[in-house]
């Protein structure tokens, strides 16, 4: 019975941690090409991002998580961007509005995108909030993460910083 | 007797100087010819190996090419084999989209419909529009149309004159026979209306 205790503690953290953290079945695949409205009002393709990094965010304004990462992505964003990094952020709302409301209230500056007809988000198996898809130079997904939780920011910084060395 | 003991003492001095100095001269020149030997030899060892590493990159460098070539050339036949079994000409049907335009009309997006049913929505971003702008064609759609009349319906998104949104459509019935069918949507400027206009073309 004493042993019995860490032992369920622990396979249950891990099955947390690989839920929050598994990969899908895209790593390793070509990213699925997209183009989406930006809130700019020009439309962004992601292959036109090949040769950089690029990380890609999809996020909706009633997820709590998604608000709670936006700064820490956001300085993400600031920090790389001159190095070859881009970051990408998908909102899915039906109505755009109250998304770009929340971007100039968190004052963000990478591009937002919307894709209000979720076919984007479909492509990229996206069933929760957030999830953050990070692609090598060559177009190629290599990391997949399901929700956000304190800390997760850090293994984005190693993950994108190994990606930018290679 | 002492002069020429004398004499006799300084002659054998100097054959024992002499034969001395040749025996020096010879050690010196035969280990000259030895280092010289083993120069040669270095050198030609040297490259051996040089020509050797040279020959080795060689044959990897035309390993390199050839497996380059069988890549494109499988490349290649994978795309018109794809084609051929996804859209074979007897009902392949091709959409293109051309631009002629200055000043009227900047492109955002297209939407292609045939009888009826959308089968292409196509964003463009700037580096595409500006690809159209310097004589770039686009295919924003081929399928497979049985024979007969079908009707096309293409609407323009974009910015249009005066910097004002500018939504317009172009209608075109066509008639698919036997054998593949390319149809080409061109935007044009219309300079007596100061206006895009967009004409719709089958290619013969």
């Amino acid at each position: 019975m004493k042993g019995l205790k860490p032992t369920v503690l622990g396979a249950f953290l891990g099955i947390l941690a690989l839920g929050s953290l598994a990969s899908s079945g895209l790593t390793g695949q070509p990213a699925p090409d997209f183009a989406l409205k930006s809130a700019t009002g020009k439309n962004l393709r992601l292959s036109e991002y090949r040769g950089e990094v690029v990380m890609i965010n999809f996020w909706a304004t009633w997820c709590g998580p998604c608000q709670q990462e936006m700064p820490l992505l956001e300085e993400l964003h600031t920090r790389y961007q001159r190095v070859g990094f881009r970051l990408l952020g998908v909102n899915i709302d039906d109505d755009s509005r109250r998304a770009l409301q929340m971007v100039d209230d968190l004052g963000v500056s990478f591009p937002v995108l919307f894709d209000e007809t979720k076919a984007v988000s479909k492509l990229y198996q996206v069933e929760a909030m957030p999830v953050t898809v990070i692609l090598d130079r060559a177009g190629t997904v290599r990391y997949v993460h399901h929700g956000y939780k304190p800390g997760y920011e850090e293994l984005y910084l190693t993950e994108v910083r190994s990606l930018l060395r290679e | 007797m002492t002069a020429i003991r004398n004499r006799m003492l300084t002659n054998a001095a100097a054959i024992a100087v002499a034969w001395l100095a040749g025996m020096l001269v010879a050690s010196a020149q035969s280990s000259a010819i030895l280092d010289q030997d083993a120069v040669v030899a270095n050198t030609v060892a040297g490259e051996a190996a040089a020509a050797q590493s040279a020959g080795k990159f060689r044959s990897l460098d035309e390993d390199v090419q050839s497996l380059k070539k069988e890549v494109l050339d499988l490349n290649r036949d994978l795309f018109l084999l794809e084609e051929e079994l996804l859209f074979p000409a007897n009902s392949q049907v091709a959409f293109f989209i051309s631009m002629d335009v200055g000043e009227y009309f900047e492109l955002d997006s297209v939407s292609l419909q045939i009888d009826g049913k959308e089968v292409a929505n196509y964003l463009y971003t700037e580096r595409e529009a500006g690809a159209l702008l310097r004589g770039g064609v686009h295919r924003v759609h081929m399928g497979n149309l049985k024979v007969g009349d079908h009707e096309l319906i293409a609407v323009f998104t974009g910015e249009g004159p005066h910097v004002r949104d500018y939504r317009r459509g172009a209608t075109m019935t066509f008639n698919k026979g036997i054998g593949a069918k390319y149809v080409e949507m061109e935007i044009s400027d219309r300079a007596a209306k100061q206006q895009p206009e967009f004409i719709i073309r089958e290619w013969e």
